[in-house]
């Protein structure tokens, strides 16, 4: 199990239940015992009653019975009976037993015996026997019972009550250990929460704010964050110097291979060995910038501001070619995603469009519910349909009569699945050309 | 045309220059950034190609610099940065082109004369006066349908003189703009050229305005 909140409350269930049922059980036989010792002290009250009536009035029956004034035991098989054996084997017997009588007496022993027995009807009986030796030497049996229905009755009805008030102990444990585990689990969930934000706005955790438990791990995460950035940046950083360290010499060679052919030396093979070079650093760079996107630094970035000067910046390229760039950005728009990598697919997708537009491009930036659409807009010869889904991979080239690797909508395609959006082209709605909708995650929406 | 190739790679650098003079250009060379800035700062440049990744100083604060000092020559941004945040970054400081490592050479040479020819407020990069046409694309002057032979440095001056045509231009200019920075400007060996290429193309192409300079009129 690996939910610390089903950790949390099923191990409060279990102990709940595990509580409830050992009071139970325990509350159940301590009450049981209680009741059985009630029960056999009525019972020898009732015996002492009957001895006493005996030694008083021990030629009449009526005598006894009036003296010991239990209307049960006139009652037939009421429950409560009594009997009286003397050892001339003369018995007397409460009318309640009718024509029944209890068990015969044993042999004379001390004291009173209790003992449970089988009675008229076959009634579950409890019996107190005394053998009693009166003052003139006469020997008498005194023998009381009383069914154990009613014994066994109290215990149920007890029995009964106690289930009903653990289990509702047990459900307000149960309860509260819900609620435990969601009071002592909400730092977490704080945490959790502020560490989100932090990634996207950049915001330093303060160990001081959490409970000393978490403490720690806050610490621990602002470490792992801050180190994963310098990992990430440090990568790119790494790559940007590699990137600069071959194109430079490679510019050179080919120079040099250009010279040559030109010389009329046969160098054709080594300059296409050089393109497929070029294309596969290109390519390789653009991987390692995907890969170090998305999950491992979350930033955002501020789409108006971004577009703003990029568009600056392609306004100035697309009047070079005679050519126009307008944008409409909506205000206030921010992205999950990278400055840099927002501005490496949309420079890409823009670059696109500059290149096949016959003289203009447009630029809309919208949100569309929790995402944030680019949308680029060409008046150019489009894609055909059959080659719109795989105008995104890598090293496509529809079309060889332009200067390019045919890498630029793989990566800005790369790029942008990196970061959980995409890029899908289609026909363009106002302008008779292209359409390239970059899709990406707004800040704030949810993962 | 004169150019200014601010390159930390030496053998990059001779590459360009070579190929730029081939085509008539006249290549100072800076191999640093501190040396770039300055001499930008103080040579009446046509054009600058300018490497990004300087040693001293980067190329985006060369280029910065000369912005806010009111220098306004086109700059050609060359970097090995393929990221479109740097490219961005070279054209917000006030780049006017940019061109990726690695690269083809004919592409650096196109986009040379684009941006020379923009500078001259020219669409067509065939310049035609009279009976004589100049290609800037490959330096071919024509004189009545027939190609005419020019040393380079003629071609260096009726190149300037076509591409500001209309505009008079003195021999100090003319001479700030055929010869590199550490060459011998002797102006007096402008008169010697103009007379050769008036020899060569007909006496009224180019016109003196005594002591003044020399004019190409309205070309076409």
């Amino acid at each position: 199990m690996t939910s610390l909140r089903a950790r949390a409350v099923a191990s409060g269930i279990l102990w709940a239940v595990l509580t409830a049922v050992i009071g139970l059980y325990g509350l159940a036989s301590f009450l049981d015992r209680q009741t059985d010792q009630r029960f056999n002290e009525l019972l020898r009250n009732r015996h002492t009653q009957v001895v006493v009536a005996v030694a008083n009035y021990r030629q009449s029956t009526a005598d006894i019975l009036r003296s010991v004034g239990e209307p049960a035991y006139q009652q037939p098989f009421s429950g409560q009976y009594w009997q009286i054996e003397s050892d001339e084997g003369q018995i007397s017997v409460s009318p309640s037993l009718v024509d029944t009588l209890l068990p015969m007496a044993g042999t004379p022993t001390g004291g009173v015996i209790i003992s449970d027995y089988v009675g008229p009807g076959g009634e579950q009986l409890r019996g107190a026997q005394e053998w009693l030796t009166l003052d003139d030497g006469t020997n008498l049996h005194v023998q009381v019972a009383s069914s154990l229905l009613s014994l066994q009755l109290d215990r149920q009805i007890l029995r009964n009550n106690l289930i009903l008030a653990f289990g509702l102990v047990t459900l307000v444990a149960i309860g509260g250990a819900l609620l435990q585990a969601t009071a002592v689990l909400r730092p977490l969930n704080v945490l959790r929460r502020d560490v989100l934000a932090r990634w996207e706005a950049e915001d330093g955790l303060s160990a001081e704010d959490y409970p000393i438990e978490v403490a720690p791990l806050v610490t621990d995460i602002n470490n792992l964050m801050d180190r994963n950035r310098e990992i990430v940046s440090r990568s790119r950083r790494q790559a940007a110097d590699l990137a600069h360290a071959i194109k430079t010499p490679s510019a050179i060679v080919r120079n040099e291979l250009e010279k040559l052919r030109h010389q009329g030396v046969p160098v054709t093979e080594s300059i296409n060995a050089l393109d497929r070079l070029d294309a596969q650093l290109k390519r390789s760079f653009a991987r390692m910038r995907a890969d170090g996107g998305d999950g491992s630094m979350r930033v955002f970035t501020d789409v108006g501001t971004s577009l703003d000067r990029m568009i600056r910046a392609f306004t100035a390229l697309a009047a070079n070619d005679n050519k126009t760039l307008s944008s409409e950005i909506a205000p206030g728009l921010r992205a999950r995603i990278d400055q840099s990598d927002f501005e490496e697919v949309v420079g890409n997708l823009l670059d696109n469009a500059l290149k096949w537009a016959n003289s203009r491009v447009h630029l809309i930036a919208v949100r569309d519910g929790q995402n944030i659409q680019v949308i680029i807009e060409d008046d150019g010869p489009g894609i055909p349909d059959d080659d719109m889904d795989t105008a995104t991979l890598s090293g496509q080239r529809l079309d060889t009569s332009k200067p390019g690797t045919g890498l630029g909508l793989a990566i800005a395609a790369d790029l942008a699945h990196a970061y959980g959006g995409k890029v899908s082209l289609g026909k363009s709605r106002d302008l008779p050309g292209l359409c390239a909708t970059f899709q990406l995650k707004a800040s704030g929406a949810p993962s | 045309m004169r150019i200014l190739l601010a390159e930390d790679e030496h053998v990059l650098a001779d590459q360009i220059k070579s190929v730029l003079k081939s085509e008539g250009r006249v290549v100072d060379i800076a191999g640093d950034g501190v040396e770039a800035q300055f001499l930008g700062e103080t040579e009446p440049y046509d054009l600058i190609i300018l490497d990004i990744g300087l040693p001293q100083r980067d190329g985006l604060t060369v280029l910065k610099s000369w912005r806010a000092n009111g220098i306004e020559t086109p700059v050609l941004i060359l970097t090995a940065r393929d990221g479109w945040s740097d490219r961005v970054d070279g054209l917000d400081a006030g780049g006017d082109d940019y061109l990726t490592k690695p690269f083809h050479m004919p592409e650096l040479s196109a986009r040379i004369r684009a941006m020379i020819r923009r500078q001259s407020g020219r669409a067509n990069p065939v310049f035609c006066k009279d009976n004589v046409s100049f290609d800037s694309r490959n330096n071919q002057v024509m004189v009545g349908g027939m190609p005419a032979s020019l040393t380079s440095q003629e071609i260096a001056v009726l190149s300037y003189l076509f591409h500001n045509s209309g505009r008079l231009v003195s021999r100090t200019e003319l001479s700030e703009h055929i010869y590199q920075y550490d060459g011998d400007r002797d102006s007096n060996t402008i008169a010697v050229f103009v007379n050769r290429l008036r020899k060569k193309l007909g006496n009224d192409l180019i016109e003196t305005v005594r002591g003044r300079g020399y004019v190409i009129k309205a070309a076409a």
